[in-house]
């Protein structure tokens, strides 16, 4: 089983290397064969014409957090759906109707964050 | 001579590590050979974006560097590669170069567990789809850093838009793959292509009516739209809005910095085109089992399928307007969640009755 | 051999991570190194052949709990300097729990010492999946246990929407629906007069 993964390392070592290597060189080559004139105003934070007021990491609408939250919930239940995918074809009726049953008690929360407005954005 | 170098690992690192330097060579060898042509087709894709939309607006598109235009993606390879890497006073510098590799590594690592033809794919694990439900979720910290190390208002928001909508259209992808997972009851990609082949169609030898796509036809809509919406492409891509936030979390990146997030983002888009040809319709098989059609080899049907889906987002890209961000949100969690969610229980229903297609 | 190497060079990363999600000051450094130790965690896990957990692992825990944790510590304009004043309060609880830990730790290492023996990893069938044997027991054998997760999540959901949302007034948002229903009655008033003579 591992040695079925070793490749999978490989390639996770060489998508890095990908990511790093042109970037190293980018640096290096325009250093040397491009124009290269920093000034304040080039490197500040891009704004609309004004300096930046503040720091731009600000407090933010809590609705992220929310859909944040229920990612995590509904990720997990698909954790739990593909194990129960695969086998489908072996556990049978009664396999079936748990989940089916696991998936109707999620549903009734589905419906509650549906009705309170968690789903809508204004 | 083949012997020779078969047994050099062997002679010069032992009978202890000389396996593993094997094993390493033959393995990076594959990537490799993986990888320049993903890259190649990546910046070809550039190309066949700027062609198509020009043909579809009635432009002629690049013509002018190479005959057809077709040195263009070099030219702005070798531009990009000159451009000064500008790096924002307020920006923390060592995320900000940290979050274009976050976004390249997992759009190419995905590509480990892809079947090419019968038998060749690089690392045939048992858990492929799992595998590459874990990389594509691991994109959102790409764009996440970026906009955070940047230090700039309109990167943040960026961000934080697209990190909720990728996660949103996350669900909807996965909850769709479990029901591709009920029907071949493999997680395993090169299982998932063979279970397409079987039934009454294929024995007859019409194979495309055996795929997938037929019996799941609303989950390969939601699939392929969802991909469209992970990927931030148009008409989802308010994460990047020109109109209004400028380029999103890619606003401070330039050069080769801001070339990975184009890379990774093409990348992507290959990648779910891949993703929607091996699940849904048959991979590397041929449509019709018959001479006329085998004569290209299984690799080519496989190309030849992800070009016209890869397409298909270009083609989006030039018909449609700019969903607002309410908009998406609404059809990510309202509409394409349960449908999903209905759509497990009718094929888990249809399995359990007599006139189920997959035993 | 090879494998041993393999380890050692997760558990060195592991460790490293580890120790920078404590020390790092910046506290989105630290849950960045937290997404470090989780995948090579995850990393160990699959040489201990656990494949299903191992990737789930990054799913969930990569995919989905850090995103939230970044979420928070990105946006939450955490004061640093408060933080750091609960110090020395609550060193004594976060003391017992590491030595605790550090001692169930030794158990399992040391556990040949104790008494204890390990279990030999087994080596298992080439066509062995260990999701799919994990799914023959979960939703038949353990099919009770698997419906109290879902009133967990439930519970987890309805906790959720009901301690973040937040109705915010004067917001203009359009209900397609609604302006779709309107009729003319709603918006017009037809009002007769009589005409007026100017002479």
């Amino acid at each position: 089983m591992l040695a079925e993964y070793y490749p999978v390392l490989l390639f996770m070592l060489v998508g890095t290397a990908i990511g790093v290597v042109p970037m190293a060189l980018g640096r290096t080559v325009s250093l040397l064969l491009g124009t290269h004139r920093p000034d304040a105003e080039k490197n500040s934070p891009y704004e609309c014409g004004f300096e930046a007021f503040e720091d731009a990491r600000m407090k933010f609408d809590v609705r992220y957090y929310l859909v944040a939250i229920l990612f995590i919930l509904f990720d997990l239940e698909i954790a739990f759906l593909f194990p129960w995918a695969v086998v489908l074809n072996e556990i049978g009726l009664f396999g079936f109707l748990s989940m089916m049953v696991f998936l109707g008690i999620l549903v009734v929360g589905f419906f509650y964050e549906w009705r309170k407005g968690a789903l809508d954005w204004d | 001579m083949v012997d020779w170098i078969l047994t050099r690992p062997d002679a010069w690192f032992g009978p202890v590590w000389g396996p593993a330097v094997f094993d390493t060579t033959a393995n990076l060898a594959f990537i490799v050979a993986i990888v320049v042509p993903l890259l190649l087709c990546v910046a070809y894709l550039t190309l066949w974006e700027r062609k198509f939309i020009g043909w579809i607006q009635i432009r002629i598109g690049p013509n002018r560097v190479g005959p057809l235009g077709l040195l263009q993606p070099i030219a702005d390879g070798i531009k990009l590669l000159l451009k000064e890497i500008i790096v924002p006073t307020q920006a923390s510098t060592q995320l900000f170069f940290v979050a274009p590799v976050m976004v390249l590594m997992p759009a190419l690592a995905a590509w480990a567990v892809i079947p090419f033809a019968p038998e060749v794919v690089l690392a045939d694990v048992n858990a492929g789809l799992l595998y590459l439900m874990a990389m594509t979720s691991l994109g959102v910290y790409g764009v996440i850093i970026a906009g955070w190390a940047s230090n700039s208002k309109y990167a943040f928001l960026g961000a934080m838009r697209s990190a909720a909508q990728m996660v949103s259209y996350e669900l909807a992808m996965g909850f769709s793959l479990v029901v591709v997972l009920m029907v071949s009851g493999s997680l395993n990609l090169s299982d998932i292509v063979n279970g397409q082949g079987r039934g009454s169609f294929a024995a007859k030898g019409l194979n495309f009516l055996s795929w997938n796509w037929l019996p799941l036809l609303p989950i390969v809509v939601v699939y392929f739209v969802s991909g469209v919406a992970e990927t931030n492409r148009a008409p989802f891509d308010v994460v990047e809005g020109e109109s209004e936030i400028v380029a999103g979390h890619m606003v401070e990146y330039s050069g080769m910095a801001f070339a990975m997030f184009f890379l990774g983002e093409y990348a992507n888009m290959i990648l779910i085109s891949t993703l929607t040809a091996v699940m849904f319709f048959g991979g590397w098989q041929a449509p019709i089992d018959s001479a006329l059609f085998n004569w290209l080899p299984p690799f080519g049907w496989l190309a030849l399928k992800v070009f016209v889906v890869v397409t298909l987002f270009l083609w989006f890209r030039a018909t449609f307007p700019r969903y607002r961000y309410d908009q998406i949100m609404r059809l990510g969690w309202k509409i394409f969640i349960p449908l999903t969610l209905a759509w497990i229980a009718v094929i888990g229903i249809w399995m359990q009755t007599p006139w189920s297609l997959w035993r | 051999m090879f494998e041993t190497a393999i380890f050692y060079c997760f558990a060195a990363v592991l460790l490293f991570a580890a120790l920078r999600v404590i020390t790092a000051r910046n506290p989105v450094h630290a849950a960045l190194y937290l997404v470090l130790s989780f995948f090579t965690a995850a990393a160990i896990w699959m040489l201990l052949r656990a494949e299903f957990l191992a990737i789930t692992l990054v799913l969930v825990y990569v995919g989905a709990v850090m995103v939230l944790f970044l979420f928070v510590v990105m946006m939450l304009d955490i004061n640093l300097e408060q933080l750091r004043e609960g110090f020395w309060s609550y060193l004594p609880l976060g003391a017992t729990v590491g030595i605790l830990m550090a001692f169930e730790m030794a158990l399992m290492i040391g556990g040949r010492y104790f008494g204890f023996s390990e279990a030999p990893l087994k080596e298992s069938a080439a066509g062995y999946s260990n999701t799919k044997a994990l799914g023959r027991l979960l939703y038949t054998e353990y099919a009770f246990a698997f419906e109290i997760a879902a009133v967990i999540l439930l519970v987890a959901i309805v906790a959720a929407v009901a301690l973040t949302l937040r109705r915010r007034k004067g917001v203009k948002t359009q209900n397609p629906a609604e302006q779709t229903r309107v009729r003319r009655a709603d918006r017009v008033e037809l009002v007769s007069m009589p005409a007026e003579r100017d002479r």
